[in-house]
């Protein structure tokens, strides 16, 4: 699996007298398994790079081929099928239901692919163990901390067996320890089931921790450059 | 798992739900007291002109309902009474000469119609007799006995055996008349009825007509919903001697006020229905705008927009479901009790006596009237989510994402 980015080039308001682009004629390449941080101020045009790597906007020119399949000219309904079973997306504010439990949020996700209920439930169970909330998968996201509740997104984001995860700034609303805890769990899926993570982050912690790291500024790439990281040892997971 | 979301949804914010669902509950409340107060009102206006006026079906000499004369009689009644007693459904079958003339006492005078009835036929087929309130019903024997209204008696200061003299014309056109005894006392629902109308033995009425002949017969069926069937079947019996009319063409206006009450009895619930779909959308539009954010993700994670149709669409009808069960059950409770005891009209009773309702009325909503209502409640609550849901699905997906809620 590799995800090819080519010329990408994404201006809001074209047609007026202010367009913004965002997004500048970015061409890129991100393997199977890797670990990536995209950084860069606020409005450098991350979020936009991300969204439309996930097939949540359209790109003005240029393209994203994931897999061998162009997304950027798939129609709208092909383009959901695609997200649902190839893409997995974490979010800032983790954006759980907040009337299902933390089974049924990762669950929920993986009915949407048609799958059957016991199927669903078991991978829930098994990927909430995975994250250390084994013995929380009844409590709705309001009774639990933010740190676990960024834990069920992770479950979620890797339920129905994604290609890669999109994360949006996954630790910004995380404290030190919770966010290292986050991070080996996510380090040690990525190893486990070999899926490919990709971030869009500012924080220092998630950078020294990834395995590549593309410096954005100014809707461009500055620097694309690969690190030897570790692990930390003092991540409570339990929070 | 979409409708056990659909269902958490709805109860969210419980305090805007719970509102929303307690409008609903006190409106249709409402709106079926009201419907059920004018059923039960045309319903009993209906009930008392067939128990103690129309009956069923009448058959006349078609001259008869042009020009109510004493020369328009209806021939081989008696026959034809026997014929239509026969047929299987009819409980009873009354034969009437009908003389209009005039009512006179030492205290003053009035204009009635005076019919000439056999006491045993009429208290099957009307409740003259159960509406005595004093003295009995026309004896066999005795000379003259009469039955008067009690506003007929208080307004010609009548009592229990007062003399009145009835005038009237005979075969020949002449004028005739002829003391009788008052020997009962009616009081129907219906004031108008009950001033026009005086019973006499119709065979003494035919000795001073001069006529052996009728002009009425009243029928009285087993079931009051077949009277198109029976009507036909009556019909086939008279055949060209007469004409056969149903409580509706007696008294048109009746018949035509129970199709008004119906229609605006539809409207009360269309109108409601309508009102309590805009609550709806309020309230849908205000739930799914401040899930902006959490739609967007649900699209994100791959939830098709027929999907998050479908979702809002039963969050809807969870919301208008809820309410409008609650609303029914209110409202079938609340009929069953004032089914049962009634509602006393009090000082509007007499008024609504000219239209012959009794002075306490029991509220009546049909089945069809629940389940209707029901029904369109949750066609609304479908369409209500129509917009919101579409406000939601033409957003663009990274806008719906960006939102703050």
């Amino acid at each position: 699996m590799s995800i090819i980015i080519q010329d990408l080039t994404k201006t809001y308001n074209p047609d007026t007298d202010f367009p913004v682009t965002a997004v500048n004629d970015v061409s890129l390449k991100v393997e199977q398994g890797e670990f990536v941080a995209v950084m860069g101020p606020s409005g450098s045009g991350k979020t936009t790079l991300l969204n439309m790597l996930g097939g949540i906007d359209r790109p003005c020119q240029g393209r994203v081929i994931i897999d061998g399949t162009d997304i950027t000219g798939l129609p709208d309904k092909a383009l959901i099928g695609f997200r649902r079973d190839n893409i997995g997306f974490i979010f800032q504010d983790f954006s759980l239901l907040p009337v299902l439990t933390a089974k049924e949020n990762v669950a929920f996700v993986m009915q949407l692919q048609g799958r059957s209920r016991e199927a669903c439930e078991a991978r829930a169970l098994e990927l909430l163990n995975e994250v250390g909330l084994g013995d929380r998968i009844g409590n709705v996201p309001g009774k639990l901390s933010g740190g676990q509740q960024q834990r069920v997104a992770v479950a979620r984001a890797l339920a129905p067996k994604p290609k890669f995860v999109l994360a949006d700034e996954p630790t910004a609303n995380l404290d030190a320890q919770t966010t290292y805890g986050l991070l080996d769990i996510m380090q040690r899926l990525n190893e486990k089931e070999g899926t490919t993570f990709i971030f869009s982050t500012h924080d220092p912690r998630v950078i020294e921790r990834a395995k590549r790291v593309i410096v954005f500024e100014d809707g461009q790439v500055a620097e694309d450059r690969c690190q030897e990281v570790g692990r930390s040892e003092d991540a409570d997971v339990g929070n | 798992m979409l409708l056990k979301l659909a269902w958490k949804n709805v109860w969210r914010n419980r305090l805007r739900s719970g509102i929303m669902v307690a409008a609903m509950v006190f409106g249709l409340l409402g709106v079926i007291l009201i419907v059920g107060f004018m059923k039960g009102l045309t319903d009993n206006m209906l009930e008392n002109a067939i128990k103690y006026q129309t009956a069923h079906l009448q058959v006349h000499n078609p001259d008869f309902l042009v020009n109510e004369e004493l020369g328009a009689w209806l021939p081989d009644a008696d026959a034809m009474a026997r014929e239509i007693r026969a047929i299987p459904g009819v409980e009873g079958v009354t034969v009437r000469q009908v003389v209009d003339g005039m009512l006179a006492s030492a205290a003053s005078t009035r204009g009635v119609r005076i019919n000439g009835i056999i006491a045993a036929d009429e208290a099957v087929v009307t409740s003259l007799a159960k509406s005595l309130v004093e003295g009995g019903m026309l004896p066999k024997k005795g000379r003259n006995p009469i039955l008067v209204s009690r506003r007929t008696a208080g307004k010609l200061n009548l009592r229990l055996k007062s003399k009145v003299v009835l005038t009237f014309s005979d075969r020949e056109g002449e004028v005739t008349g002829a003391a009788f005894r008052v020997c009962g006392i009616f009081n129907t629902p219906s004031s108008g009825f009950d001033e026009s109308n005086v019973f006499v033995r119709r065979a003494d009425l035919m000795g001073y007509t001069g006529l052996d002949q009728s002009h009425e017969i009243a029928v009285r069926l087993d079931d009051g919903d077949a009277v198109d069937r029976f009507k036909n079947l009556v019909k086939g019996v008279v055949g060209g001697r007469g004409i056969v009319q149903d409580w509706g063409e007696v008294q048109p206006v009746l018949a035509a006020m129970q199709g008004t009450m119906d229609i605006s009895n539809d409207i009360v619930i269309g109108v409601f229905v309508v009102a309590l779909g805009f609550g709806i959308i309020n309230i849908m539009l205000m739930s799914v705008f401040e899930r902006t954010r959490e739609f967007g993700m649900l699209m994100a994670v791959g939830m098709t927009g027929g999907k998050v149709l479908r979702l809002v669409v039963l969050e809807s009808i969870f919301l208008g479901g809820v309410g409008s069960l609650l609303g029914l059950v209110a409202g079938m409770l609340m009929t069953a009790v004032t089914g049962k005891i009634g509602l006393p009209l009090g000082k509007m009773a007499e008024g609504l006596g000219a239209f012959g309702v009794d002075a306490v009325l029991y509220p009546n909503v049909t089945t069809a009237t629940y389940l209707g209502t029901l029904g369109m409640l949750l066609v609304t609550s479908v369409l209500a989510a129509l917009y919101p849901a579409r406000q939601i699905l033409k957003k663009r997906l990274s806008e719906a994402l960006a939102e703050k809620h």
